[in-house]
């Protein structure tokens, strides 16, 4: 290659292309979700997918595994091309897909869940040996350690990952497309799962990479795809850019990856727990006594892996939860038998990590979804009635104030892209002066431009001397705004460290793993 | 404001379409059937239409049998707001009528005043019954649709002991006693047959429904909790509460409409009773897309095919049940929304409402 970037995607393949697909064209009613995207795959390459949400990368990615026909363009794979209908073509052909939303049976063991639908036999019976030793040689030789004979529900979710990849390999992939694999890992074992990569490809596999995390790619792809409003924008080799070159190719303009942050004014504390016990859906002890304390002025950061009670914990501080024992308190005021009507009334705002189920109704207009708290307040109502044009106007100054596109009241809340989602709620939650706010997760699957914005508010409502309490599974979100950072684990508050504090301090408290004990 | 009201009108341009191509389908299939029963589809249908709308008197008949409808449909159409199906219709118009057929003799020398005041009392005992599964479902969990199909039953053979025990009167068709023509609702006249003012209260009812669900605070909760019971709990609303009101006040609705039937058309409660009410009241709800002006003309159709039907076996040899299948198909493609797209195609299957199929899910 004579130059290093070249546009459209065949740039740098210098191996045999295993994977083309040339013009891939998808429409979903006027959104065109794909446009005449083309993307090569070379042998033993990690290819980078990277585009914002909605950007269109999961539709071309099931266009691939056969989950969607496209609308024009084709796919050819060894330079034949492959008609994909469905998954089992998309199998038959090689091709295996590790989805963000695992696949797996929990109440079946890691061979069983391995082999399913592929099963060895013993005349009409399952051959269980088999399986086992099956699964054995695999992970073996790839370095997935994983014992085949544990159930999955008793697995972690990095675990849980590397079953997902034994399947695909089981069933002879070569080109494994791997969607947002990092989202649920810890940094030692995203590290893990890289290095596995890395014997993949190095055995002759192909990958595809999907994530929205920018540093990630640089390190292990050879090359980077970059697809915008359902477009390749670029091709580029991951050697010859940088974190700032891809962000400003995924959004289109420079971005602030770095937030700029004021020196903290800390007040006195405005949110507190003391011994907080929640218990799950389920009823096991997701927060198992947490003590914490919001000061105005100053954001407390939550890390964590996903599922060690952050839900939980957030939704009993803003009341919506409750809590089984303990204490929370808002502004010295007990609050704990106070519902989530009452604490939002005391001033405390809450950005639910969920906003599809939990944030907006998502078939309520943006002016009603604006008025989701409020409605049974001045000037919304008054004897009971409501009154939607009052919620309308007001919607349409908040929906402006905060740059939610479109910026239209009667416009409905499911029809957005999820950042603007997130703005409308974060315009709901943050007009209305908050003294408090709990931001849970509040950019999870918000494209770089709307995160950007998000962080810049939140830090705004700091300067205003407000508390904010930031959970997020995002390290370098809580890393960057937070002032403090307690890490969570299983349920409890395992220790505090400042915003500097490496990777790997971090990691090892994520995974539970507290000053004394090393090996745990 | 324009572009607000030409909103309104697309939308509801594409609320109608679907069920208008679907009877016209469903028509169309039925032509067969008239063919198959050795009859002219177009004579059979002419007669249909005429049995309909043909005459002051057809008309009169279409309203009268569109009148309970609009109730019935209302009681699904509320509480599906609410992400409820309330199969409980029929157990609630009984309930409603052995209430107005108590009251209407007990205040029958009130005279008209007494119209009132017996209709508000059946407010009451429809809000009570309608409670009943909302309080099963949000206290013990039990899902709506079991309880409603099995208090219909009780609510039936309740109110046909009543009629025919404690408010049994003498004479040949067996029942309660007759309520004074004085303290009954009144004809509308204008050469409209037994059509009476009912259904000028069914209209007002569906403006209430309306009013009740798009410009209330409660209607608020119900809306948020029938589209996301996640959100509207973040939002610090009450699931359970605004469960029970929603079948409570659905159960309202079906019993004024057995009020009406009582006071309006048949002055007592026969044994048996006018039946098939309260589950039809489930197909208008599904044919008005469980929005009260939907509601009404889903309503005016049933009404409307049922008294057509009447005029097509007296010209035709058509049978009274091809309405029936005509009913059956109209409902099977508003709301086998997946059959519509394979018939044509997405784009229509968006318009014909996923939001109806998530509700069905």
């Amino acid at each position: 290659m004579t130059e290093e970037r070249t546009r459209g995607g065949t740039a740098g393949v210098e191996a045999p292309v295993v994977l083309e697909m040339r013009g891939v064209t998808k429409a979903f009613g006027p959104v065109k979700a794909n446009d005449g995207v083309s993307i090569t795959l070379g042998r033993g390459e990690i290819l980078g997918l990277l585009g914002e949400n909605g950007a269109g990368k999961s539709t071309l990615m099931k266009i691939l595994y056969g989950l969607y026909s496209p609308d024009e363009g084709e796919v050819f794979v060894d330079g034949e091309r492959a008609e994909i209908r469905d998954p089992k073509d998309a199998v038959s052909r090689g091709i295996g897909m590790v989805h963000q939303h695992f696949t797996l049976i929990p109440a079946l063991t890691v061979a069983e869940n391995i082999v399913l639908g592929a099963e060895p036999r013993k005349g009409v019976s399952l051959d269980l040996a088999k399986a086992i030793k099956d699964t054995e040689e695999l992970s073996e030789r790839y370095g997935l350690r994983v014992d085949p004979r544990t159930r999955v529900a008793d697995l972690s979710v990095g675990a849980q990952q590397r079953v997902e990849i034994l399947k695909a390999l089981y069933r002879k992939a070569r080109i494994l497309v791997l969607d947002e694999p990092t989202a649920v890992l810890t940094p030692q074992e995203t590290e893990d799962l890289f290095s596995v990569l890395k014997e993949l490809v190095a055995d002759g596999l192909s990958i595809i990479l999907i994530t929205h995390k920018l540093g990630e790619l640089l390190g292990i792809s050879n090359r980077i795809t970059i697809i915008r409003d359902g477009k390749v924008v670029e091709t580029v080799e991951a050697s010859g850019t940088d974190e700032g070159a891809l962000a400003r190719l995924m959004v289109g303009r420079e971005v602030l990856l770095r937030v700029e942050k004021t020196e903290a004014k800390v007040g006195g504390p405005r949110l507190s727990a003391e011994g907080l016990v929640v218990l799950s859906g389920a009823g096991a002890k997701a927060v198992d006594g947490i003590g914490l304390e919001v000061r105005g002025g100053e954001i407390l950061g939550i890390a964590g892996v996903d599922g060690n009670g952050q839900t939980e914990l957030a939704e009993a501080l803003a009341g919506t939860r409750p809590a089984e024992s303990g204490l929370v308190r808002l502004d010295g005021e007990d609050v704990t038998r106070v519902g989530a009507n009452g604490r939002q009334g005391r001033g405390l705002a809450y950005v639910p990590e969920d906003r599809g189920a939990k944030g907006l109704v998502q078939d309520f207009s943006l002016s009603e979804n604006n008025a989701l708290k409020t409605y049974d307040e001045a000037p919304f109502s008054k004897w009971g009635w409501i009154f939607p044009k009052a919620m309308r106007r007001r919607a349409a100054e908040a929906l402006r104030a905060y740059d939610v596109r479109p910026p239209d009241p009667d416009a409905r809340a499911g029809s957005l892209s999820g950042g603007n989602q997130q703005k409308a709620v974060l315009a709901r939650e943050l007009s209305g002066d908050p003294g408090v706010i709990i931001a849970a997760q509040p950019t999870r699957g918000v494209d770089v431009g709307a995160i950007e914005f998000i962080h810049r508010q939140l830090l705004e409502q700091r300067a205003r001397g407000k508390a904010i309490l930031l959970i997020s599974l995002e390290l370098e979100e809580v890393r960057s705004l937070s002032d403090r950072v307690a890490v969570i684990y299983d349920g409890r508050i395992v220790g505090e460290v400042g915003p500097d504090a490496t990777d790997e301090e971090l990691g090892l408290l994520m995974a539970g793993r507290t000053g004394g004990e090393k090996d745990a | 404001m324009s572009s607000r009201l030409r909103r309104a009108l697309v939308d509801a341009g594409g609320a109608l379409v679907f069920p208008l191509i679907a009877i016209v389908l469903s028509f169309v299939l039925g032509a067969f059937i008239v063919l198959a029963t050795g009859n002219n589809p177009l004579t059979a249908y002419a007669a249909l239409v005429r049995g309909a709308v043909g005459s002051p008197t057809a008309i009169g008949r279409t309203l009268l049998g569109a009148t309970p409808l609009i109730f019935t449909g209302l009681a699904v159409a509320v509480a599906f707001r609410a992400g409820l199906f309330n199969i409980g219709g029929e157990g609630q118009l009984y309930i409603g009528a052995i209430t107005a057929a108590w009251l209407g003799v007990t205040l029958g020398f009130l005279g008209a005043l007494s119209i009132p005041i017996v209709l508000l009392a059946c407010v009451v005992t429809g809000f009570l019954w309608g409670a009943i599964p909302g309080i099963l479902k949000a206290r013990f969990g039990a899902h709506e649709v079991i309880t409603t199909i099995m208090l219909n039953y009780i609510g039936i053979y309740l109110t046909t002991y009543l009629a025919l025990k404690p408010l049994r009167t003498e004479g040949l068709v067996p029942g309660t006693d007759a309520i004074d023509f004085a303290a009954r609702i009144p004809f509308i006249g204008l050469g409209l047959g037994r059509a009476n003012y009912g259904f000028l209260l069914a209209l007002v009812a569906a403006v209430v429904a309306y009013l009740l669900l798009w410009r209330t605070r409660r209607g608020f909760q119900i809306r948020a909790v029938g589209l996301s019971p996640g959100a509207a709990n973040y939002a610090g609303m009450g699931i359970g509460a605004n469960t029970v009101l929603a079948l409570a006040i659905g159960g309202a609705f079906a019993a004024i409409g057995g009020g009406v039937e009582v006071l309006g058309v048949y002055g007592k409660m026969t044994v048996p009773f006018v039946t098939g009410l309260g589950f039809n009241g489930i197909g208008v709800a599904l044919l008005g897309r469980n929005h009260p002006a939907g509601v009404v003309l889903g309503a005016l159709l049933f009404g409307g095919l049922a008294s057509g039907a009447q005029e097509m076996q007296f010209s035709t040899d058509v049978p009274l049940q091809l309405t029936s299948v005509l009913l059956a198909v109209i409902l099977l493609l508003v709301t086998a929304t997946k059959l519509v797209e394979l018939l044509f195609g997405k784009r229509a299957r968006a318009l014909a409402g996923a939001r109806l199929e998530k509700g069905l899910g």
